[in-house]
C-alpha cells in the first residue's frame, strides 16, 4: 500500500460502489487482503509447529 | 493522518509483561500458580510475557520518542499499542480470572455429573474474554492510543478458524455411519435455512439472520467466527449469537438428561440427539456424561455427531456467502452472478481451514487416525506393561464386574498386561468411569489406558495458539460491543434462537426415535 492511500484504509469498494466501512473490525484494506494474511499467519505458524515441536 | 500517539502505554504494558515474566521465573508467583492451579501454565506465562513484553518496550520507546511521519509504517506500526492492549486483557483473563472462576465454581463441588458451575455456565476464557471488552469499552472506552490496535482482533480470529483443521483428520470419517451424516447434514441445513427464513420474517438485519444462522446450525463459537466475516456481522450480532447459544445449551444440558431418561433412551440414541440438538461443544460433553456418568459410550457417539457438524462448515459459509450477497444486492435492485460472488466473497481462510485438515489428514501432525490430538497406539515397550502384582490384583477384582463386554475386555487386558485394542480402550475408560472396582484397580486402569492412549505434541501445540488466537480475537471483539449497540440490536436474535433450538431439539428427537437403534 502506498502512503497515499494508507490513510484510506476504511474505503471498500463493491461493484461501483466506493464507501468507508467504519466500524469494521480490519485494519486491511479488503476482507480478501485480511484472509490472506491470516492464512500466511496460519501456514507460518503450521510451518513453526511442524519444525519446533516434536 | 498520522496515527501513532505520543503515549507510554504500551512502554507501561511492555515493562509490566517483563516484570510478570521475571516474577514467574524467579517464583515469586508461586503461591498464586498453586491456588489457581495453573502450574501447566507457567512456561507459556514466562515465553508470551518475555516476548511481548520486550516488543511492547521496543514499539512503545519508538511510540513515545521516535519520529513518526504518515505512511505504512506509522499506520501498521501504531496498532502494536492496542494489540498489546487486548493481549495484556486476554492474558489476565486466560492465566488468572478464568482459572479464578474454576477454583470458586470446583469448591462449591459437582453440579451436574461430574460438571462444575462453570462448565455448566460455560464461563471460560472466551465468554470471559467477550465480557472483560465489553467492560473495557463500557466502563473505561477505549483510549485512543489503543483504536487502531483494536481492529487487529478479527484477523486473530481468522487465523484461529484456519488452525482448527488441523485438530480433525479425515480418518475419523470412517467412524460416522450414513444415517449420522444424514440426520446432521438436515439438521445443519435445516436450522441455517429455518434462521435464515424467520430473521426476514421477522426483518432482522441480514448480517445478523446470517451470523446466527451459522451458530445455530454448526457449533457455536467457531461457526459464529468463521461466518461473521462472509455476512459482514457487527461485533455485537457476534456476541449476540454467542450468546444465544451458550444461553440455549446450558438449558439443554439440563433437560436432555431428564428427558432421556423419562423416555428411557439407549445410549447410542441419547447421545446421538445429544450431538445434534445441543450447539457447544463443551455443553453436548456435559449433557453426554450427565446421562451415563459411569460410561462413555454416550459421550463417543455425541463426539460422533460433534465432528460431523464441524465438516459442514466450509458448506454453510458458501451458502451464507451466496444468500448474503443476493439479498443485499436484491434490495439494491441488481443481478447477482453466483459464478462471481463464489470468487470473490468464498473466504480464503475458510479454505486454509480446508488446506489444514488436509494436511492433517496425512499425518503429518500426528497419527492420521487422530481426532483433536488424541491416538491410540498399543505398541508398548515392556516398561509401559502392567506388572505381575498388578494383573493379579486385576484379576482378584473381575468378579464385581456385572457387563459381560467390560469383563472381557479387562481379561484381554491382564492376559496381554496392556489395552488390545481401541475398543477396549472404551469399556476400560468406561469400567474406570463406573466406580465398580477398587481405587487400587481403578489407578491402575488409569495407568494402562494411559499407556495406549497418546497426546500429539504438534496437536497440543496448535490447540494452544488457537486458544489465545480466540482469547486475543474475542477479548478485541468484545471491545466494539456498546451498550447502546446491544440496546439496538434488541432481543429478537434470542427469540429467532429459541424457535430454531427448540424445533430442531423435538424434530431430531423424533427422528432418533423413529430410526436410531443401537447402531450408528
Amino acid at each position: 500500500m502506498s502512503e497515499n492511500n494508507s490513510q484510506n484504509i476504511d474505503l471498500q469498494k463493491e461493484g461501483k460502489a466506493t464507501f468507508h466501512r467504519g466500524s469494521a473490525l480490519s485494519i486491511f484494506k479488503s476482507d480478501r487482503a485480511e484472509d490472506l494474511v491470516a492464512l500466511v499467519c496460519a501456514l507460518l505458524i503450521a510451518l513453526g509447529v511442524y519444525v519446533l515441536v516434536g | 493522518m498520522v496515527y501513532t500517539k505520543k503515549h507510554p502505554a504500551l512502554l507501561i504494558m511492555g515493562v509490566l509483561l517483563v516484570a510478570l515474566a521475571a516474577a514467574t521465573d524467579a517464583g515469586l508467583l508461586d503461591g498464586i500458580v498453586e491456588y489457581l492451579k495453573i502450574g501447566k501454565k507457567t512456561g507459556e506465562m514466562t515465553g508470551m510475557s518475555y516476548f511481548f513484553g520486550i516488543v511492547g518496550v521496543l514499539v512503545g520507546a519508538w511510540h513515545l520518542w521516535g519520529k513518526h511521519e504518515e505512511g505504512n509504517l506509522d499506520y501498521y506500526l501504531s496498532s502494536v499499542a492496542g494489540a498489546i492492549f487486548i493481549l495484556f486483557i486476554a492474558m489476565i483473563v486466560t492465566w488468572f480470572a478464568a482459572p479464578w472462576i474454576a477454583v470458586i465454581s470446583k469448591s462449591m463441588g459437582p453440579v451436574m455429573a461430574d460438571k462444575y458451575l462453570h462448565d455448566v455456565l460455560g464461563l471460560n476464557y472466551v465468554v470471559i474474554g467477550i465480557l472483560a471488552g465489553i467492560i473495557t469499552v463500557n466502563v473505561f472506552k477505549i483510549p485512543g492510543w489503543a483504536e487502531n490496535g483494536v481492529r487487529l482482533s478479527r484477523l486473530g480470529l481468522k487465523t484461529g478458524v484456519i488452525l482448527l483443521g488441523t485438530l480433525y483428520s479425515l480418518a475419523e470419517l470412517v467412524y460416522l455411519g450414513k444415517l449420522s451424516v444424514v440426520m446432521i447434514g438436515f439438521f445443519v441445513l435445516g436450522s441455517v435455512g429455518l434462521v435464515l427464513y424467520l430473521g426476514g420474517r421477522r426483518k432482522i438485519p441480514n448480517s445478523m439472520g446470517g451470523v446466527l444462522s451459522a451458530g445455530m446450525g454448526v457449533c457455536g463459537v467457531s461457526a459464529t467466527v468463521a461466518a461473521a466475516p462472509v455476512v459482514q456481522a457487527k461485533p455485537t450480532e457476534i456476541a449476540y449469537t454467542i450468546g444465544t447459544i451458550l444461553i440455549w445449551g446450558v438449558g439443554c444440558m439440563f433437560l436432555f438428561p431428564v428427558i432421556g431418561h423419562v423416555l428411557n433412551l439407549g445410549h447410542i440414541q441419547f447421545g446421538a440427539w445429544a450431538g445434534t440438538g445441543i450447539l457447544n461443544s463443551a455443553q453436548v460433553a456435559g449433557a453426554a456424561l450427565a446421562y451415563q456418568p459411569d460410561g462413555i459410550e454416550t459421550l463417543k457417539v455425541a463426539e460422533i455427531f460433534n465432528i460431523t457438524r464441524v465438516l459442514f462448515l466450509p458448506i454453510i459459509v458458501l451458502w451464507l456467502a451466496i444468500w448474503y450477497v443476493r439479498r443485499e444486492e436484491s434490495a439494491a435492485g441488481t443481478q447477482v452472478n453466483v459464478g462471481r460472488v463464489v470468487i470473490e466473497k468464498f473466504p480464503l481462510f475458510v479454505l486454509g481451514f480446508i488446506l489444514m485438515f488436509a494436511l492433517s489428514s496425512t499425518g503429518i501432525f500426528a497419527p492420521a487416525q487422530h481426532y483433536q490430538g488424541k491416538y491410540f497406539d498399543n505398541k508398548l515397550a515392556e516398561s509401559k506393561l502392567l506388572t505381575a502384582e498388578e494383573t493379579a490384583l486385576l484379576s482378584a477384582e473381575i468378579s464385581k464386574i456385572q457387563s459381560p463386554s467390560r469383563a472381557e475386555a479387562l481379561a484381554r487386558l491382564i492376559e496381554g498386561r496392556k489395552i488390545a485394542n481401541i475398543d477396549d480402550d472404551a469399556e476400560i475408560r468406561g469400567l474406570t468411569n463406573s466406580r465398580v472396582l477398587s481405587k487400587e484397580a481403578n489407578d491402575i486402569l488409569k495407568k494402562a489406558h494411559g499407556a495406549v492412549y497418546h497426546t500429539a505434541k504438534k496437536v497440543a501445540k496448535f490447540r494452544q495458539w488457537i486458544t489465545w488466537l480466540f482469547a486475543f480475537g474475542l477479548t478485541g471483539l468484545g471491545m466494539q460491543i456498546t451498550g447502546a449497540a446491544m440496546r439496538q440490536a434488541g432481543g429478537q436474535p434470542l427469540v429467532i434462537g429459541g424457535i430454531v433450538g427448540t424445533l430442531k431439539a423435538v424434530l431430531s428427537l423424533i427422528v432418533i426415535l423413529l430410526f436410531v437403534k443401537e447402531t450408528i
